[in-house]
């Protein structure tokens, strides 16, 4: 409540035009504000069924709280956490205004829709058809929904409890999940003939990509399996860290997911290794502070070139190369060029590869995006919808958000249409 | 899902949509500012005071002073803005295309008469313009015209006198809208009714003072060089608006609706209001500080309260707390209680054991070590100031003590 007071309550809220979901804080804080407590939740997750995820998850640095006016007095609102605050606050008093709290009927029933992935972007796309009325299943590959919430974000970011109850908002709108359910490559046309009227994809990107082609070995493992080991409670990441040098390649926010993972299970050192500078790691500004905070080491201008291996063919370390900054590259960025002759190796007794991910070979779209209108979510297939990173490449949360809601709107235009 | 609720409620026989009102003020002064409150979802205005041509109004300038407290701004509001500084045509024409627009909306007009003749004829032409009911206004503190305003408002046979004036020439419903700068507002309320008033809109402004500038001694606002005693308002004035609003709603004898103003900026306010007699709630200073949207917050939010507790209309909620104000005579003091701290949750701030030496009972002694406060119980009063600096929510709580527990005399010295 205290930081709600400090909002200036701005006329045309810049914030409210911050946020590619199109969350509207500048509404919901004035209504905090002016104790309108349930109408504040009812803004958040009407336009956001995963807003506490999002609000704990956001990059909101250069989203809503970039445009804060308050920037021009001391220091933004801090608008995450009021969002946070708010779904929390929701869940305490059983206060969910998308299926109990709600003044108005849902539509009347318009067709059933499929939605395969369970995870940012599904998830948006299947709450907002069924709070219009939809009878949605949504398939998930995996033995429980939540996507890269659940099995690429660790617990402590995110924790399980918190997805849980977001997960049963959806839930309480009436959409029917079916886990351990994997679609292939068929499957999208497959569902339509079996009666769903549209199929949403939003299956996300999956399949790591190794920083040296094929070569992996002992001792090194790719962040996708880390962390989904990791969040499923299995002893096998805490193995590869505990006592060890670990080194993590990459610069994003998974690299320092990563990174902040292994020194909470016990690692000796954990080197984050990346070849450019400091402020040039795609990975938000807080993350990396933090991630320095708590100690891990930024092993910066460096560039990986691949493993050392002992005798018995365990990992010894990671060969690196020190780089330097020349002209810029395609991204605006700096480019690192090597320096020739400054070969070292770091010892490290474990490695993690997170330098991104890509489409998985055995999916709806074997290795690659899939191709669809960023506004409507339209793939070139009649009825077939796709979105979030599947379509974009690596994104945000919020963006995936925001493509599951839009697809759900062009899909009920396509079932209204078809009705009259 | 949640029943729809139905704010609507019926004041002095006329039918609201809902029961916030924009007040008499700057916020109800032409027809373009009004639509759009409408728009924003107000029931009904009070439709900015209307005089005679006769005497020309100039208000001074500047005619507004923001009070702040600590960090928080417009606490409190200092106004010296008097009646219309328009035209009576104008605002006659405004008042008709209102309600040609908006036929659902309530127009009620406030007038002023500074003359027993200029009460009927602004009754007569505000009826004529098409108002659905009328607002005498005897209240306003700090009437530049002598003789007119609050001075009415203290003078019961003048009250009386202009309310049976006004009804004289109109059948539409009267309300009369009452100073707090009196001792009893029973006493101007009975008058009124006698001069054949239906309902009574409280409270005015409060006379007060604000602020001095320590340079050069001039209260504020400050009208070139001069500062005044004029009227108060906004959110620091809302308990002398509940306790003029109860005590009207307790005088059975009086008997009229209710119109609630003072302080009122969220919906938790305006029922507060509605739950010590008010049907109607009136706003100005809050759409002075948020502007005409906040009345959607106050829709939303009395919409949950009412449909979370099942509560079919806003009449159910009318008065509902009268039965629970009493005498202080009444208070059983055999039942006796005690400061509870929950010490797990403390920070460690010692403010509660500065107030409690300073100005309780001194009843906690200070652990400097470990920077807690030890609650000796039998020396609490219960007077609870801890609670009101502690800044954790909830951290000390008021607990009943059994009947056989006896609190320690305080200490005499010498």
């Amino acid at each position: 409540m205290a930081e709600a007071e400090r909002c200036l309550l701005c006329h045309d809220a810049p914030c409210s035009k911050g946020c590619p979901a199109s969350t509207n804080p500048g509404e919901f804080i004035r209504k905090l504000r002016l104790r309108n407590v349930m109408g504040a939740i009812r803004t958040v997750k009407e336009n956001n069924i995963l807003g506490g995820a999002c609000g704990v998850l956001c990059p909101t640095a250069r989203l809503c709280e970039k445009e804060c006016s308050a920037t021009g007095i001391d220091r933004t609102i801090r608008i995450g956490k009021l969002q946070r605050f708010l779904v929390e606050h929701s869940w305490k008093i059983g206060f969910n205004p998308l299926s109990g709290g709600r003044f108005e009927l849902p539509p009347p029933a318009a067709g059933r829709v499929a939605v395969i992935g369970g995870g940012p972007a599904g998830l948006s796309c299947a709450a907002e058809l069924a709070r219009n009325g939809c009878r949605v299943t949504v398939f998930e590959e995996r033995a429980e929904a939540g996507g890269v919430l659940r099995y690429g974000v660790p617990g402590f970011r995110l924790s399980t409890e918190f997805l849980k109850k977001e997960l049963e908002d959806v839930k309480a709108l009436g959409v029917t999940f079916k886990t351990s359910r994997a679609v292939g490559p068929g499957g999208p046309r497959g569902l339509l003939k079996k009666g769903f009227r549209a199929v949403f994809v939003g299956i996300g990107l999956w399949a790591p990509i190794r920083p040296f082609g094929g070569e992996q070995g002992a001792g090194v493992i790719s962040s996708v399996s880390f962390l989904e080991l990791f969040r499923r409670g299995k002893p096998a990441p805490r193995k590869l860290c505990s006592g060890k040098t670990v080194a993590v390649i990459g610069g994003g926010s998974v690299a320092i997911d990563c990174a902040r993972t292994a020194l909470r299970l016990g690692a000796k050192d954990v080197y984050l290794v990346y070849r450019r500078s400091f402020s040039q790691m795609p990975a938000e500004e807080d993350e990396r502070l933090e991630a320095l905070n708590e100690g891990v080491h930024f092993l910066l201008l460096n560039q990986p070139t691949g493993y050392a291996r002992d005798k018995r063919g365990g990992l010894a370390g990671v060969k690196l190369v020190r780089t330097r900054l020349s002209g810029k590259d395609a991204s605006g960025r700096r480019k690192p060029v090597d320096i020739p002759g400054s070969d070292w190796v770091l010892e490290a007794g474990a490695c993690i590869e997170a330098v991104g991910n890509k489409p998985e070979e055995k999916s709806i779209s074997p290795g690659k995006l899939i191709s669809a209108d960023p506004a409507t979510g339209k793939t070139s297939a009649a009825g077939i919808y796709a979105g979030g990173d599947i379509v974009r490449g690596p994104g945000t949360v919020v963006q995936s958000v925001a493509d599951g809601k839009a697809a759900a709107k062009a899909i009920l235009k396509q079932l209204k249409a078809a009705i009259c | 899902m949640l029943k729809k609720v139905d704010l609507s409620v019926k004041f002095c026989g006329v039918t609201f949509p809902n029961p916030f009102m924009l007040s008499s003020s700057p916020v109800s002064n032409s027809a373009e500012m009004i639509a759009r409150a409408f728009d924003a979802g107000w029931g009904g205005v009070a439709y900015k005071t209307l005089v005679t041509d006769r005497i020309p109004i100039t208000h001074p300038s500047p005619r507004m002073h923001g009070c702040n407290y600590d960090g928080k701004r417009l606490v409190g509001l200092q106004n010296v803005e008097q009646t219309t500084d328009r035209g009576l045509k104008p605002n006659l024409r405004d008042i008709a295309y209102l309600k040609k627009h908006y036929p659902k909306h309530i127009v009620m007009a406030s007038i002023m008469g500074f003359s027993n003749r200029e009460w009927a004829d602004l009754a007569k032409a505000a009826t004529d313009a098409g108002s659905d009911m009328l607002e005498l206004n005897f209240s306003c503190p700090h009437m530049a015209v002598e003789g007119s305003g609050a001075k009415v408002g203290q003078a019961n046979d003048l009250v009386r006198k202009f309310t049976e004036t006004a009804r004289n020439v109109t059948k539409l419903p009267l309300v009369a809208k009452l100073t707090p700068n009196v001792t009893d507002m029973n006493e101007p309320a009975m008058a009124a009714k006698a001069g054949g008033a239906d309902g009574i809109s409280a409270i005015n402004t409060v006379a007060g003072l604000s602020e001095v500038n320590l340079d050069n001694f001039i209260p504020q606002p400050d009208v070139f060089g001069k500062g005044s005693i004029s009227g108060y308002s906004g959110p620091a004035i809302k308990p002398i608006g509940l306790r003029f609003i109860a005590q009207l709603a307790k005088n059975k004898e009086l008997g009229l609706p209710l119109s609630g103003i003072g302080g009122i900026e969220t919906w938790v306010d305006a029922l507060e209001y509605i739950l010590l007699g008010a049907t109607t709630v009136q706003v100005t200073t809050g759409v002075i500080h948020y502007g005409y949207g906040i009345v959607g917050e106050m829709i939303e939010g009395l919409s949950d309260y009412m449909a979370q507790r099942k509560i079919a209309r806003v009449a159910d909620l009318v008065g509902k707390a009268v039965k629970n104000v009493h005498e202080t005579s009444d208070f059983n003091v055999r039942r006796q209680g005690i400061a509870r701290y929950d010490l797990d949750r403390c920070v460690g701030c010692g403010q509660c054991y500065t107030v409690c030496r300073d100005a309780g009972g001194s009843a906690l002694d200070w652990n400097a070590k470990k920077r807690r406060p030890a609650l000796t119980e039998a020396k609490c009063l219960s007077c609870m100031v801890c609670s009101f600096v502690c800044p954790v929510e909830r951290l000390i709580t008021f607990k009943e003590m059994p009947k056989t527990w006896k609190r320690r005399k305080t200490v005499t010295l010498g």
